[in-house]
């Protein structure tokens, strides 16, 4: 077992896991965030996407000890008790959650993508996307609640 | 899940190099976007030394003619690093286009030129620029051409006590430069095929030619007898079909003929006919 400390939706955390653990795995059993899924397990459908130091990656793909001392960001960030994040609530209203499988992570494709570009072309934010698949919405729907979200987009947390 | 190993966080070159030579069945961390999907497939590793605390091996210095990218620097760094897009711009564009945003963010260029895919992106542009990559072991440095550091599909020159810690590539000032590949679509896509270039030419005439075609050959290669065809003749229609011609003949010798070369070869010619014949030719 191996101790690890990272900052968690903001908060301290500290965590003993096996070396060989990955994050994706330390979340879900460990920490009890589900919002993280498991899907192709090796880099490719974006499910388990969080945000490292506000970068997407790819939590199947990042051993729990190499985010020692960063920051790690899932979903649960976003919203404050019953109160959904601008982002999620324009997601709602554009019918861009289905089955809601990629959605965690498109958020914060999303989120990631309006800290840096208050107002992103269409291209920046098919281009922030590339790396997520999802097998209801066909896209446009994401596209256009991220676009839409955009000129009441708030940071979370603070 | 992964298989079972010790997992060692190094905070220096040195540290890293002197845990690399002592340790027996050690593997390298970088990224983890190769290795990681290598190991949840059923490679082991007894230790797992993961490079992100080797602060040596990021960032990129200019040295006058030359700029040396730190093997550490992920795709996303390079991809927007002002210095290198302004003298390796191939290389920017390259590296903006590999895997996805996720796989920028995490993988590096010295895990990509060691995992040495066909179809790595980032060599095809730094063979443009003359690369030579730079290996670190306890025992001493050497310097390689990139061109004779990979030796086939996977394969490098690399040793077992080696770490490749960084890429020195020629600036190129005043050449037009650029990296085009061709992939089932734009995200998340393999390249089936892609073209580095730089040219320098004025008033219609070739003065420096350089190009590289990957994902075509075992190793990404660069057509030396069409380019020193081109130095020193016209921009004109005629002599750019002959280099492509050239060009095409090799990737055969090199190859022999496949059958992805029903396509492979017509999309290489249309994509040299319009890098190299520019407005003349169109």
């Amino acid at each position: 077992m191996k101790r690890v400390g990272f900052t968690l939706n903001g908060k301290t955390t500290t965590c003993d896991v096996e070396e060989n653990e990955l994050l994706l795995h330390t979340l879900r059993e460990r920490l009890s965030i589900a919002s993280v899924k498991e899907g192709c397990s090796i880099g490719e459908c974006g499910t388990c996407t969080v945000l490292i130091d506000n970068e997407p990656c790819y939590a199947c793909l990042t051993l729990t000890a190499k985010v020692e001392g960063r920051d790690v960001l899932t979903v649960e960030y976003l919203a404050h008790a019953d109160l959904l994040h601008p982002l999620q609530e324009s997601f709602i209203s554009h019918g861009a959650v289905q089955c809601g499988f990629c959605t965690p992570a498109m958020l914060l494709v999303g989120y990631s993508l309006l800290l840096k570009h208050r107002q992103p072309t269409d291209e920046q934010i098919r281009e922030a996307m590339s790396g997520n698949l999802c097998r209801c919405t066909g896209y446009v729907q994401i596209i256009e609640a991220i676009k839409d979200a955009a000129p009441v987009f708030i940071h979370s947390g603070s | 899940m992964l298989p079972p190993f010790s997992y060692i966080a190094v905070h220096s070159k040195q540290e890293a190099l002197t845990s690399l030579a002592s340790l027996a069945g050690a593997a390298l961390l970088a990224g983890g976007t190769d290795l990681l999907v290598r190991m949840k497939k059923g490679e082991t590793h007894r230790y797992v030394i993961d490079l992100t605390g080797a602060a040596e091996l990021s960032g990129v210095k200019d040295r006058g003619g030359t700029l040396r990218i730190g093997s550490g620097m992920t795709h996303a760094r390079i991809g927007a690093h002002p210095a290198i897009a302004k003298t390796c711009g191939g290389l920017a564009a390259a590296c903006s286009a590999v895997g996805s945003p996720q796989v920028r963010n995490m993988g590096t260029l010295g895990g990509n030129l060691v995992n040495a895919s066909p179809a790595a992106d980032s060599i095809a542009p730094l063979l443009v620029h003359n690369a030579v990559v730079t290996l670190e072991s306890i025992d001493g440095m050497r310097s390689e051409k990139l061109e004779r550091f990979i030796t086939g599909p996977y394969r490098t020159t690399i040793g077992k006590h080696e770490i490749l810690t960084s890429v020195e590539a020629d600036t190129l000032a005043g050449y037009n430069e650029g990296y085009r590949r061709v992939a089932k679509r734009a995200g998340w896509a393999i390249s089936r095929l892609s073209l580095a270039w730089a040219l320098n030419d004025a008033d219609g005439v070739f003065k420096d030619v350089r190009i590289a075609v990957g994902s075509c050959t075992p190793v990404p290669f660069r057509p030396r007898e069409a380019e020193a065809f081109l130095a020193g003749k016209g921009r004109e229609r005629p002599v750019v079909e002959e280099a492509v011609k050239m060009v095409l003949d090799e990737i055969r010798r090199i190859s022999g003929m496949r059958p992805s070369f029903a396509y492979k070869l017509p999309v290489v010619r249309d994509l040299l006919l319009s890098v190299l014949g520019g407005d003349s030719c169109s």
